[in-house]
């Protein structure tokens, strides 16, 4: 693994992370593996992780995908990577922004267009995962009735559905 | 206009730094989860107002990157000019670095295990449930105009269609959406 061509790629998935992390993680996903540097199940476990570990979902996802090609210097780049074009953004561009006013609430409509199609995509390339058995099916749908329809916090849902995870593995082995 | 508010004492750097790590650290769900951990501390160290501190999320939101990262930055500078924001953003990246690459090392020791399999896989399966969930949401919030509705169609068919042209295909939608906003 190129550490360059590592920190191009996350420098490129940061200046389109709008909207919170699972538009970064739906990026980073078609970007890498896109590429072939990961696996689809490879992927999904470090999302799984990012998830129940401390801090900003995609910025963990980016340091994990980092860690697994390349190591702790691959961890490392690619983290700072991710950051670096919004960081820079945000020194050049905040008091610019600030005096926007009305035309900043005209920006954020439009950068809901672009999240919510971002968000899609990221449904769209997961749901393949969510046909893939029936265990994964009735996990999704359960997540998504709970998250949807209920304030039950989304940790509480990926961690009693990994025990259950643990539970059937153990059952069936 | 400070009359009656007595001034807020001046936040010191390691101050600044440890609020921002400890959050961090502590934090688990992502930014929208952070957020408001964020919000509470810093009005309760009286180092702003709850709406002032809401005007520069609402900012954050129109730069890319983690939102829970962009508020800590934002809110550092406001504090403590540029040495706040690198303290903020300090704050913010150590200890979900540290704390992910030990699940990694553990991982390559462990992580072929069945019940460490299975946890996993359990894990996983709940994403599309959780994206979808988020989808449901955004679009439940969402003012809707008839541009709106035909704007965010083309441009979710128009990045799924070519995944790998997503980025600069968010960039084109975002500013025909623009376009759209300001004339009407």
């Amino acid at each position: 693994m190129n550490l360059l061509s590592l920190a191009w790629v996350f420098f490129k998935i940061g200046i389109a992370a709008y909207g919170g992390g699972w538009t970064i993680v739906g990026i980073i996903k078609t970007e890498i593996l896109g590429r072939g540097w990961i696996t689809e199940a490879g992927f999904s476990d470090l999302v799984a992780i990012s998830q129940v570990t401390p801090g900003p979902v995609a910025l963990n996802a980016a340091t994990l995908v980092g860690y697994r090609l390349a190591g702790i210097p691959g961890a490392a780049v690619a983290t700072l990577a991710v950051v670096a074009f919004p960081i820079l953004s945000i020194l050049a561009a905040t008091s610019l922004l600030a005096r926007l006013g009305k035309a900043r609430g005209m920006l954020q409509e439009a950068l809901k267009t672009g999240t919510i199609a971002l968000v899609a995509m990221t449904l769209w390339t997961f749901l393949p995962a969510a046909a893939s058995s029936w265990t994964s099916g009735v996990l999704a749908a359960g997540a998504f009735a709970l998250a949807a329809f209920t304030k039950t916090h989304p940790l509480f849902i990926i961690l009693g559905a990994g025990g259950i995870g643990l539970v059937l593995s153990l059952l069936v082995p | 206009m400070e009359g009656t508010s007595p001034t807020p004492p001046a936040p010191s750097p390691g101050d600044i730094f440890w609020t921002f790590f400890r959050i961090s650290a502590v934090t688990i769900g992502g930014g929208y989860a952070m957020v408001p951990v964020i919000g509470k501390e810093v009005t309760a160290k009286r180092w702003m107002e709850e709406k002032e501190f809401y005007d520069l999320f609402a900012l954050a939101q129109s730069f890319p990157g983690p939102i829970a990262l962009n508020t800590a930055l934002i809110v550092g500078r406001k504090m403590a000019g540029m040495a706040g924001f690198c303290l903020a953003l300090a704050g913010i990246l150590v200890p979900p670095f540290v704390s992910v690459l030990v699940v990694a090392l553990l991982l390559d020791g462990f992580g072929n295990l069945a019940p460490v399999r299975g946890f996993l896989g359990g894990a996983a399966a709940v994403i599309p449930g959780l994206v979808g969930a988020l989808l449901w949401r955004m679009t439940r919030t969402r003012t809707w105009t008839v541009w709106r509705i035909a704007c965010t169609l083309c441009a979710a068919a128009a990045v799924i269609a070519f995944r790998s042209w997503a980025i600069p295909l968010f960039f084109a939608s975002v500013l025909v959406a623009l376009a759209g906003e300001v004339r009407s």
